[in-house]
């Protein structure tokens, strides 16, 4: 299977207690490689149009207050079946239904601050990934 | 007369004092700069590297993640352009990607150092950076800013204002 790209991003939850070396290492011991990495502190415009898809969902005015109350940690994600693996290391959305040593059953404390996000399909992964970094932003992992 | 210069100088001890507690307030938010080199980013060490910053109480405020040009390598390392090592150095640092993160905390110049260990992966502490991570003493893991004056000239070699966060 050649290279996939996916999205991550650590939430504020997960930013404000300090588990981004927690989670970067659930990536890395799964295979995953981060080809890019930034930190931002989301402006509402920025967090609204990330999440436009959800625009008419009742969620939609919480999920973007809570993203922009603290930076965010942004990730590209690169390996065999990355997209897929991502999904399966953070667990169901509902972090009280996600599987024990997943990302959410062990860092997220609600449905709203789940601790991570990760793309839903390849077409969005390249969308997001093209949302926030710049081809020149994302390096070249031959090792 | 000496009673006024008594009073003058009391006023002017106390002013000290105010001075230097709001120095010392300031210290919980020095920063400096730490890069994870080519070979520990190459062996994946990256999550486990930033747990041992936030675990010892230092927060991240920026990261970017970038493979140095020799231009910009021979740069950052401009100090030490005429050291033996230096050709090594820029080979080396210029060998694959590397992360580099502003980190911030009180003590965080002194912190992250303890937390590297030394220079030289033999003689590193058990526990610190460069023992679990170094591979020798060129390829060893982390760089971490010497004094607050270099990391403030680090910091700004590679990030904005901007682009780090208020945490």
């Amino acid at each position: 299977m050649s290279k996939e790209r996916t999205l991550s991003i650590i939430k504020p939850d997960a930013i404000g207690k300090n588990h981004i070396g927690g989670i970067l290492s659930r990536f890395e011991e799964a295979g995953l490689k981060i080809v890019a990495a930034k930190m931002i502190h989301l402006s509402k415009d920025q967090a609204e149009g990330f999440y436009a898809v959800h625009k008419e969902r009742p969620f939609f005015k919480d999920l973007v207050s809570f993203m922009i109350t603290g930076p965010v940690l942004i990730t590209v994600l690169e390996g065999a079946n990355a997209l897929q693996k991502n999904r399966d290391i953070m667990g169901a959305t509902d972090p009280k239904k996600a599987a024990p040593g997943t990302i959410r059953a062990d860092f997220a404390q609600s449905i709203d601050e789940n601790a991570v996000h990760g793309s839903d399909s390849l077409e969005n992964a390249n969308i997001e990934i093209a949302y926030f970094f710049k081809p020149n932003e994302i390096v070249n992992r031959t090792r | 007369m000496k009673l006024l210069l008594f009073s003058a100088l009391c006023v002017l001890l106390t002013y000290n004092t105010v001075v230097q507690a709001q120095t010392v307030s300031g210290k919980t938010k020095e920063q400096t700069l730490s890069i994870i080199k080519p070979n520990a980013v190459a062996a994946n060490h990256i999550g486990e590297i930033i747990a041992r910053f936030e675990k010892a109480g230092l927060k991240i405020a920026a990261i970017k993640m970038l493979t140095l040009d020799k231009k910009e390598a021979q740069d950052f390392y401009a100090e030490h352009n005429e050291r033996p090592f230096f050709p090594d150095l820029i080979e080396f640092m210029t060998s694959g990607p590397i992360v580099v993160m502003v980190l911030q905390g009180d003590q965080a110049v002194a912190k992250n150092r303890e937390l590297m260990g030394a220079t030289d992966p033999s003689k590193a502490a058990k526990g610190t950076l460069r023992a679990d991570f170094a591979e020798s003493l060129t390829k060893n893991a982390v760089h971490g800013s010497d004094s607050s004056q270099s990391a403030e000239r680090e910091i700004a070699f590679f990030f904005k204002t901007s682009g780090i966060a208020n945490r």
